[in-house]
């Protein structure tokens, strides 16, 4: 019995911890979103209660809609489209190129695994100078094919952060595809080259359904990665131009941090947390049934 | 078909090579711009980075700050994670898929929330501001990793430590640590980057000079050095390179250690 009272004292300080970091900052969201809080300018020294009114502001802000969009345009680009099919692919690949030692392979895994491991923000630094429309290394290269320089940041804000963070974040599937594509018994595939069938076919009617639970994982898992993205896009863009690669989590911190709105801000924070809750307790659900 | 797996692998090989050959030619180059081309090699970026930009200082706080992170962290990791691996309790799924569900939602959600939280408690710009929320944003996934780490070592073996006569805690240090050593190693090496390379929170809990570390050092020059239409990039490249070195040694060092363990919900 002794011993159960030093278990239950041994989880104490990580609850306390957390509890400092997700429990405290959500309290404190939920209470600030109702009030005019702001860390500059007049409404600073005029702090007072709203109720609402920030919640019906946020709805009726256009800006909060561009941003809303932005999220679910750099979310299915980057993370559903990009990061899925091409870890998939790459996945693919190192796993035939394994069986017919192909070389190659082991360099392709290491420098995919660099890009992830590879610090956020220098990443970032990495794409802006790639894109630089002067002297950036892609436009470059365009000039040394013929093609004429093309204005990445400028005229094609969106595709161009999306590329850069398929760039960082595909070994996350690659990873999740490569150890699943062994867990998938060998004879199956064996059989069936006996009946016929070909790679596709393979493909779909043996892996994909076997590992269909860690394919609806692995995708909330970078669905909800990548709509909290924030310091690749800051890096790049800074959400600009204008608006167009403003996601919700630049949006919040726009406000907060450069319109120094913290209660605007926190409303907005609120409002991600509802999403993200939900998509985790999917994410739960499912992760639970495997 | 081998020729064509060999062709993709070559673009895939450009792809994410090139702006990392393009960061180590330009941080070693006397004058790189954004475009890549072979160095015309020299260290004196290095130089200046130490020289001119006081790096030392901020290298320092970002040492103490992880190695501090680190040390707690595997502390309350290994102490809870061992606690719940063998407490027997109603709510326990419960509380590991909360650890799960903390561990999905990304920081950036409760950034604004995290702001407010550190002024109220004066916990800007101060190590132990850094410290605490460093460890607390780590502890739901590797308590979560570590836990299932603790799951695969039966509870014989400490059970049978206590029948020879060792005490709680006496037979936890002699039976139980030495095997699971190669766990917090992991535990180590993840929350040692994590709070090294951690960049986004330092951006709006420290703003005074003292207390800058390295990341926000290479943010800020990032954005001024040179002014703002001619960035130094060889400059800022240097910084780039000075904050990557560890992640790097320290991932190549533990890297068959990490790829086993660094995907929650895949067997091993």
């Amino acid at each position: 019995m002794r011993r159960r009272k030093f278990l239950i004292l041994g989880i104490l300080p990580a609850i306390f911890l957390m509890t400092f970091l997700f429990v405290l900052p959500s309290l404190w969201g939920i209470y600030s979103s109702f009030t005019n809080m702001a860390l500059l300018g007049k409404e600073a020294a005029n702090f007072r209660f709203l109720g609402l009114e920030n919640y019906i502001k946020l709805f009726k802000d256009s800006s909060f809609y561009t941003s809303f969009v932005n999220t679910i345009y750099f979310v299915v680009g980057s993370a559903l489209i990009g990061q899925f099919l091409l870890g998939l692919i790459i996945a693919l690949l190192i796993d035939y190129a394994e069986k017919k030692k192909i070389p190659g392979r082991g360099i392709v895994y290491g420098i995919v695994l660099l890009a992830w491991i590879n610090p956020t923000l220098i990443a970032g630094f990495q794409w802006s100078a790639m894109y630089d429309y002067y002297y950036g290394t892609l436009n470059k290269f365009l000039n040394l094919l013929g093609i004429q320089k093309i204005n990445w940041l400028g005229t094609m804000p969106m595709l161009s952060v999306i590329v850069a963070n398929i760039w960082r974040g595909t070994a996350f599937t690659m990873l999740i595809w490569l150890s699943a594509l062994k867990t998938v018994p060998l004879e199956l595939y064996e059989a069936s080259k006996i009946d016929g069938a070909n790679a596709f076919n393979r493909f779909r009617y043996i892996t994909v359904p076997i590992l269909r639970d860690i394919i609806t994982v692995n995708l909330i898992q970078i669905t909800m990665a990548t709509m909290g993205a924030f310091l690749l896009i800051w890096a790049i863009t800074s959400g600009g131009p204008g608006l167009k690669t403003t996601t919700l989590s630049l949006f919040a911190y726009r406000t907060a941090f450069e319109a120094y709105r913290l209660g605007y801000g926190s409303a907005i924070a609120v409002i991600m947390l509802i999403i993200n809750l939900v998509f985790g307790i999917i994410y739960i659900r499912l992760f639970r049934r495997r | 078909m081998k020729i064509l797996v060999s062709i993709i692998f070559l673009f895939m090989i450009i792809f994410f090579g090139v702006p990392f050959l393009w960061l180590y030619f330009s941080a070693f180059d006397k004058e790189a711009s954004a475009f890549i081309k072979f160095p015309n090699f020299t260290l004196s970026n290095f130089i200046e980075v130490f020289r001119e930009y006081n790096f030392t200082r901020y290298l320092v706080n970002s040492s103490f700050v992880a190695t501090i992170t680190m040390i707690l962290t595997v502390l309350i990791v290994a102490i809870s994670s061992y606690s719940i691996s063998r407490i027997k309790w109603k709510y326990k799924n419960a509380f590991l898929y909360s650890l799960l569900l903390l561990h999905s939602i990304p920081l950036s959600t409760t950034m604004v929330p995290i702001y407010g939280i550190m002024r109220i408690l004066r916990l800007r710009n101060s190590y132990l501001g850094l410290i605490l929320i460093y460890t607390a944003m780590q502890l739901p996934f590797l308590i979560w990793l570590m836990k299932g780490f603790f799951d695969t070592i039966p509870e014989e073996l400490e059970e049978a430590s206590w029948i020879d006569g060792c005490s709680f805690f006496k037979g936890l240090f002699k039976v139980i640590l030495p095997v699971s050593l190669p766990g917090i190693l992991v535990v180590s090496v993840l929350s040692f980057l994590g709070a090294w390379g951690e960049s986004m929170l330092i951006l709006i809990l420290v703003d005074s000079e003292k207390m800058k570390t390295v990341p926000l050092i290479f943010y800020e020059a990032m954005r001024t050095v040179g002014g703002y239409m001619e960035v130094r990039y060889e400059l800022v490249s240097s910084f780039a390179i000075l904050f990557q070195i560890p992640v790097m040694i320290l991932f190549i060092l533990s890297r068959k250690l990490l790829a086993v363990s660094i995907i929650p919900g895949v067997e091993r």
